[in-house]
């Protein structure tokens, strides 16, 4: 599991990739709640996610929920099709907000 | 009961009537009348303090004096307390040293002592007449003693009858009373430490009682766990204790307190309670005892300590966890190899230090039974004298142990006992016997059900690791080669390792993380037909399968969504009953060819 940050108007983009278990998932979580302490945006990049499980999941919820709590937003993008799987099955991906790029989540802000 | 008319009688005395022979007879019967009356009353009563003060009272108004006082001498032995005293000035509870003025001087030469006028005698102390506004004038005393032991004195001040002088039959007369006083105090004190001791008596059986009742009670016949506690006294030192968790799993204890006697009793009652209270929290026995050394250390005195061993068994692997705080050794006993193995203390007794523990706790050892005997006793057993004279020793223990191996526990225990506990006599010291008895020899994995080895179908492959997250990785692959190896396609490799990493997860962190133990899980993989189905063992607590209930979908927070990922993929999904040595087994069932 690797983890790479970047702002992108003012959005801070994380960039996830390897596979996001039990193992790594405390440390994604971490990571991804700590943005919020400087920007109220966040849009995390799967591009390069193999596996993601429950608890991975988890962590993404527990993001979701800190950005409506900050009235911010929080995104996804560059979803695969064996995460998008696991979030279809987890009735998730009709609650996250997805989008195929970085540029494309931006855009969406409007 | 009073004749206080012969006694005023006595006391108004005529010159007149000095000379006559009748009237010396007639006072003589009343001196007898009076000895025998006094003599009567303490014999006849129980209570010391008001017979004292009647008698003194009896004695002035005979004599015909203006006061008298009764005093003992302290415990300390060295004052003289006034206990009771007659007359215009109350002086009771006044203290004089032992050998001070004339009373002094009776108790320390324990002759009566006549004084006529005080104030030509040295020994006169005026100290009480200034005190108290009284003038003596003159002092009779008659020491109380029996056989050898000095008890005080009597002493009656100032005759106003007659021609104001004591004569030596008032001594004489007292001397006779003060005799039958002091045997009647000398009674008083002997019927009271009586008294005293049956009712100590009484309390010792009663602690004995509410000791034995905070020992386990014996348990049934194939209960792994017993033991065994005899006092040397009415009391112990010793303990042990057994409690079973609601998974099955067993706590127990033994425990020696420093010294013997009621302190010793008192210290066991405390420590067996706060094992008892602390166990049912504590995750290890390092922890427990850890912790019930703490609390021993915030509050103990006396320099008393506890040696101790704690122990977690658990029936279904056969394996304990152990904690000894510098209790004599343990011995593991295999009779099938007849090996002995000592479990030496590697901490020092509770009570003494706190800090000594780690974050943790005290150190522990984790043992494997293995189909033996665990053996936990106290040095009552291995110090105790033999009928050769001789102490039995830690190899006379494991030849006690040797030979009674066959025995049933229970049996065994009071066998071990009996050897040591000569008929008739008192142990020497308390004696405490504790054994854990691995009844299930062996804890193998069991084979998955048999299956058809004619056809396709059969156990593709097995896999053992530990419950750790930094395993996942290689279970997931091993996973995907498993279904790769039954020709299934990408999509429903994907679905089933997802499945089959939720159900490990959740053994990590439920099954074993709800405990903090550690553990295996064991993964059979079967071909069965058309189906894959992968069985995962692990050796926890059994969990409720009740408990594990998938998320609400339209719930969105984060955790409990596992198991709806593991039914959402899979045909089947269950806890199945698990064969004898394993905690859980969880079955998972998916078609080949189905992707759902």
């Amino acid at each position: 599991m690797a983890l790479d940050k970047r702002v992108v108007d003012g959005n801070a983009v994380i960039a996830l990739s390897g596979d996001v278990d039990l193992q790594s998932s405390p440390g994604v979580r971490q990571q991804l709640l700590a943005c919020f302490d400087t920007h109220n945006r966040v849009i995390v990049d799967l591009a390069g996610v193999t596996y993601i499980d429950s608890s991975g999941v988890a962590s993404l919820v527990e993001a979701f929920q800190l950005a409506r709590k900050k009235n911010g937003s929080f995104a996804l993008v560059n979803v695969s099709a064996a995460v998008m799987r696991v979030l279809s099955l987890a009735r998730l991906d009709r609650v996250f907000s997805i989008h195929p790029t970085v540029e494309a989540a931006v855009a969406a802000q409007g | 009961m009073r004749k206080p008319q012969a006694a005023i009688a006595a006391a108004d005395r005529s010159p007149a009537a000095d000379s006559s022979a009748i009237l010396v007879e007639r006072e003589i019967k009343d001196h007898l009348g009076l000895i025998a009356e006094m003599t009567r009353v303490f014999a006849a009563s129980h209570d010391a303090r008001s017979v004292a003060a009647s008698a003194l009272e009896r004695i002035t108004v005979h004599v015909g004096a203006e006061a008298a006082s009764l005093f003992l001498i302290d415990d300390d032995r060295e004052t003289l307390a006034c206990s009771a005293c007659y007359g215009p000035v109350d002086i009771t509870g006044m203290r004089i040293a032992i050998n001070a003025g004339i009373v002094g001087r009776a108790v320390q030469r324990q002759e009566g002592q006549m004084v006529r006028d005080v104030r030509a005698d040295a020994d006169f102390g005026s100290g009480v007449d200034a005190k108290t506004g009284f003038t003596t004038r003159s002092i009779l005393v008659a020491p109380l003693s029996v056989g050898r032991e000095a008890l005080g004195a009597i002493e009656i001040i100032n005759k106003v009858g007659g021609d104001g002088l004591f004569a030596a039959e008032d001594l004489v007369l007292l001397e006779t009373l003060a005799r039958a006083a002091a045997l009647a105090i000398h009674n008083f004190r002997l019927t009271d430490r009586l008294v005293q001791q049956e009712r100590e008596r009484h309390e010792l059986d009663l602690a004995s009682e509410i000791q034995r009742d905070l020992l386990p009670k014996p348990a049934a016949r194939d209960f792994p766990v017993h033991g065994l506690n005899i006092p040397a006294r009415a009391v112990s030192g010793d303990f042990f204790d057994i409690l079973v968790l609601p998974d099955g799993r067993i706590w127990f204890n033994v425990g020696d307190v420093s010294g013997k006697g009621m302190n010793a009793a008192l210290m066991m009652a405390k420590t067996s309670s706060l094992f008892r209270c602390l166990a049912k929290s504590a995750e290890h026995p390092g922890q427990l005892l850890g912790a019930i050394n703490n609390e021993l250390c915030e509050t103990n005195s006396h320099g008393m300590f506890v040696t101790m061993v704690g122990g977690l068994f658990d029936p279904a692997t056969g394996r304990v966890r152990l904690s000894n705080a510098g209790h004599e050794p343990p011995l593991l006993f295999h009779g099938a190899a007849q090996r002995f193995t000592a479990i030496p203390a590697d901490a020092p007794p509770l009570g003494i230090a706190t800090g000594i523990a780690g974050p943790d706790g005290f150190p522990t050892i984790d043992l494997d039974l293995g189909g033996g005997s665990l053996y936990v006793f106290t040095d009552g057993l291995t110090e105790a004298t033999t009928f050769g004279g001789g102490m039995l020793g830690i190899d006379g223990a494991r030849a006690l142990i040797r030979s009674h191996a066959e025995e049933s526990p229970e049996l065994r225990l009071k066998n071990i006992a009996g050897a040591v506990k000569l008929p008739g006599q008192s142990l020497r010291d308390d004696l405490t016997l504790l054994v854990v008895e691995d009844n299930a020899p062996l804890h193998v994995v069991p084979s998955p059900s048999p299956v058809d080895n004619t056809t396709s179908d059969g156990e593709i492959m097995r896999l053992r690791v530990p419950a750790c997250a930094d395993r996942l990785r290689l279970i997931r692959t091993a996973v995907e080669q498993a279904a790769r190896f039954c020709n299934a396609d990408h999509g429903w490799a994907a679905d089933l390792v997802m499945a089959v990493d939720e159900a490990c997860q959740n053994i990590i962190r439920h099954a074993y993380g709800s405990r903090g133990e550690s553990g295996d899980i064991v993964l059979d993989f079967i071909r069965r037909g058309e189906t894959l189905e992968v069985q995962l063992m692990d050796f926890a607590a059994p969990v409720d399968p009740a408990s594990i209930k998938p998320r609400e979908l339209g719930d969105v927070r984060p955790g409990g969504l596992g198991v709806h990922l593991i039914r959402s993929v899979c045909d089947d999904a269950r806890f199945v009953p698990p064969p004898p040595g394993v905690g859980n087994l969880f079955k998972l069932t998916k078609r080949l060819g189905t992707k759902v």
